[in-house]
């Protein structure tokens, strides 16, 4: 096992460094202009000529990119280049908001979705229909749709939720309760139905293997070969349908936090892009690749201690 | 491939905003009962930009005007129609070849660290605000330096005439900070200054949400209109919408699709116009594309525009139709001179006749995400002319630089209407960013330099330029756009401020 994860490290490692160099060189290339965007039409070529050595843009790509790297490992990642925080502020900041939102929201798709799947696979008929429709209606329905018909609903029209985040400094945990609950919502029925249909089918899978009939045929209880049994062998399929759509997700909040207003990393993201602030999108492409390796390496193990197999190969 | 995805994105928020418009049109709030108190409660703006530093050296304009406002005092006030004002500054006054100007300063203005407002308080910043580089740095350009002639008394000496200094000093490079703040680390977060309010950290959180409270013994308890202003940054319109409705902000900006909705609610408009949209008909050489270095090219071009059309389809008629580059309340505006180029294909053809393309013409447009349906429409109605338009899609990413490069001889863009000069110097002047291919004649240049020392009459001599380039078609303006601030008339009132995006924040106050 050991070996194992610090194989499963060390490749984290070597795809920490391509991304970074990948992302720092392509945004070598497209922000050319940065310091033309922060000083505005107006601006003299002295005035562009003194920005740019401010922020090392006169600098040669690898120069700077070796700088930012050197700086990066000692976890310093700088300052962003438009706003008043340091990178790593921004980020601890805004990193709390994301995670809750995301972690709740997967949890949730998981017990939900396992429980749709194996009722599906068990029971068929009219759940197992519908867990079908509805998998290819949740897939084909944006998240973001999804959340502007519950803002509309429950936030204008009954005011039961804010129709925009008051997650704050020194809020309750009542604030952060009311802010997540309709973005949770939309995300749940937007992931819980694909991950249901994916949990159907290896139940299904299972219930064919002769194990099944061999447990059944010794007496053992339907509900025990189903929980213990079944769901073992399963569970890596769920797992991994989960991890990716735990990987997607970090896609899928950006636009979610934008129509909330939580002060989350995807609203950071897209401003950062937007605007070109490298050091920030680089904070923000750094910590989301440290998220995908976690979350690959979680699910490796938790893997390997369902299927002894997976460790040896 | 992001940005289809945006655009797809943004068709289905504005298609579901469209369906959901019917039911999300419910009673308006229930006054809240402010009905005897004309100062005093919260205001909580719903900001569309992220401030990037509290350091006065990194004021921005635009919209973020407003956050400045907050802790900042400026040295002049700028008036909803425009006109300057004491505020800090009592008087001031150019000496005669306008490159000198002197200015009285109060004497009962404290910071909010303690420290006391004077003529070397205002060197100290303006020397600050030239030396940081911030966003504004332009606006001091022309700063040679800062004399301190007493305590209350600066003389401000200027390279070269400048007539839109004083307007900057009511702007991003006059407001003033605490002398011994000026390019700390803690300015960057914490903002001090000798403005009408001082920053809440406890209500704070960078790129989210910024909460000041009234500072007790304000020099002008006139302009503290509130007890508390929070700014919550919303960059997604419909996240501003849903603030608006809702009632969790009572003043933001939308955009034209939303206004019926957030009107439905029960909220106000309260528009104003500052930015204008159009063609710049960059290669007036005709360097790049020999037609349009031809006047009646141009011209025809202005002719064969439905202004009004496009107007009502694209803006929803939220705007005015314009042929010049100058805004009504500047000074430098012609009336008659959006009667030059009315809708006429008819003439437009028959310049284009004259100008020997009767057989056609092709130019090439770049187009970007955000103006689909004005290229749509222009490609229509320049070919009922005979001019064929190549769309060309350029990336985002440095939009403006791209515009500007040199590759384009005509593009289509956004641009406030400033002060005369900040106009001249920004689209029209040799130099001028906007002026892409450096074109000017010296008749021109005559008409520029007598702006450039013109003195108090600079406005008014703008009238020249402005005259010039619409003869000569520098441009082919299309609208106005109003800017779409709407508010929760139960809640505040608002005075919209000429030529800005958003109302000054003295300019709001709680409902009556």
């Amino acid at each position: 096992m050991v070996t194992f994860v610090s194989r499963r490290l060390a490749s984290g490692v070597v795809m920490l460094v391509a991304i970074s160099f990948l992302t720092y060189t392509l945004l070598f290339f497209s922000g050319t202009n940065i310091a033309r965007n922060i000083l505005g039409d107006l601006a003299t070529e002295e005035q562009i000529a003194l920005k740019e050595a401010e922020l090392g843009l006169d600098q040669p790509l690898f120069a700077r990119f070796f700088g930012w790297a050197g700086s990066a490992i000692t976890g310093d990642l700088g300052r962003s280049w438009f706003g008043s925080e340091t990178v790593a502020q921004a980020l601890t900041n805004r990193l709390p908001v994301t995670l809750t939102l995301m972690i709740v929201s997967i949890v949730l798709v998981a017990i939900v979705a396992t429980l749709l799947g194996m009722a599906a696979a068990v029971k068929r008929g009219w759940i197992d229909r519908t867990v079908q429709v509805a998998a290819v209606i949740g897939d084909a329905i944006p998240g973001f749709v999804l959340a502007i018909i519950l803002v509309s609903i429950f936030a204008i029209q009954l005011g039961w939720f804010p129709a925009i985040s008051s997650i704050g400094p020194g809020v309750g945990a009542d604030a952060w309760i009311a802010s997540m609950t309709l973005p949770v919502i939309a995300i749940v029925i937007n992931y819980v139905t694909s991950s249901a249909q994916q949990i159907r089918s290896a139940v299904l899978k299972q219930l064919e293997r002769d194990y099944v009939r061999t447990l059944r045929s010794r007496g053992i209880g339907e509900r025990e070969i189903l929980f213990k049994h079944v769901l073992r062998s399963a569970a890596p399929a769920g797992l991994t349908v989960l991890s990716l759509q735990f990987v997607g997700l970090l896609g899928g909040v950006v636009i979610l936090e934008q129509i909330f207003a939580l002060p989350g990393m995807g609203a950071l993201a897209v401003n950062a892009t937007t605007i070109g602030d490298i050091p920030i999108v680089m904070g923000v492409v750094l910590y989301t690749v440290v998220i995908v390796i976690i979350v690959n390496l979680v699910v490796d193990i938790v893997n390997g201690w369902l299927n002894p197999k997976v460790r040896v190969s | 491939m992001k940005f289809g995805h945006y655009t797809k994105a943004a068709a289905l928020v504005v298609g579901a905003s469209l369906v959901l418009a019917g039911c999300a049109a419910s009673a308006p709030a229930e006054n809240t009962g402010n009905t005897e108190a004309p100062r005093g409660g919260t205001l909580t703006i719903g900001a569309v930009q992220d401030v990037a530093s509290w350091d006065p050296g990194q004021a921005h304009v635009g919209h973020l005007l407003q956050p400045y406002q907050a802790p900042y005092d400026t040295l002049i006030l700028r008036e909803p129609d425009g006109k300057l004002s004491p505020m800090l500054a009592t008087e001031w006054e150019y000496n005669e070849d306008s490159t000198a100007l002197t200015v009285d300063l109060r004497t009962d203005v404290t910071f909010s660290d303690g420290a006391e407002f004077n003529a070397e308080a205002v060197k100290a910043n303006l020397e600050h605000f030239k030396g940081a580089n911030g966003r504004q740095a332009a606006q001091l350009s022309s700063l040679e330096s800062v004399e301190v002639v007493d305590a209350d008394t600066v003389t401000i000496n200027l390279a070269e005439p400048d007539p839109s200094f004083t307007y900057f000093l009511s702007q991003a490079a006059g407001f003033m900070g605490s002398p011994e703040s000026l390019g700390t680390e803690e300015i960057k977060q914490t903002p001090v200054g000798s403005g009408p309010y001082v920053i809440d950290p406890a209500g704070t959180t960078p790129g989210s949400q910024y909460t000041f409270t009234a500072r007790e013994d304000y020099w002008n308890p006139d302009l503290q209109k509130f007890d508390k202003i929070v700014f919550k940054v919303l960059t997604d319109a419909t996240a501003r919408l849903n603030a608006l409705i809702s009632g969790q902000v009572d003043i933001t900006l939308l955009d034209q699709r939303n206004v019926a909705q957030a009107e439905g609610a029960g909220k106000e408009l309260s528009a104003n116009q500052a930015d204008w949209t159009g063609l710049f008909l960059l290669d007036r050489d005709g360097k790049l594309n020999p037609a349009l270095g031809d006047v009646r090219v141009r011209q025809a071009i202005n002719f064969a525009i439905d202004r009004e059309t496009m107007l009502e389809e694209i803006q929803l008629g939220r705007g005015t139709a314009t042929t010049q580059v100058f805004g009504p309340k500047s000074g430098a505006y012609v009336d008659e001179l959006d009667e030059e180029y009315p809708y006429d294909p008819k003439k437009a053809k028959a310049l284009l006749k004259e100008a020997g393309y009767e057989s056609g013409l092709e130019i090439t447009l770049p187009v970007f995400t955000g103006i689909e349906a004005q290229s749509a429409m222009l490609v229509q109605q320049f070919a009922d002319v005979g001019i064929t338009l190549k769309l060309e899609t350029i990336p985002p990413a440095n939009l403006q630089s791209e515009l500007v490069s040199g590759k384009y001889a005509m593009v289509y863009f956004f641009q406030m209407q400033a002060d005369p000069w900040v106009n001249i110097k920004g689209i029209i002047g040799e130099a001028a960013f906007y002026n892409a291919f450096k074109t000017t004649t010296p008749e021109l240049e005559e008409l520029i330099e007598a702006v450039r020392f013109g003195g108090e009459d600079s406005a008014e001599l703008a009238q020249e330029v402005n005259k010039y380039v619409v003869e000569n078609a520098w441009f082919a303006p299309i609208y106005r756009l109003d800017q779409l601030v709407l508010i929760d008339p139960t809640k505040i009132t608002s005075t919209p401020t000429s030529q800005q995006a958003v109302p000054s924040i003295y300019n709001i106050a709680p409902a009556k």
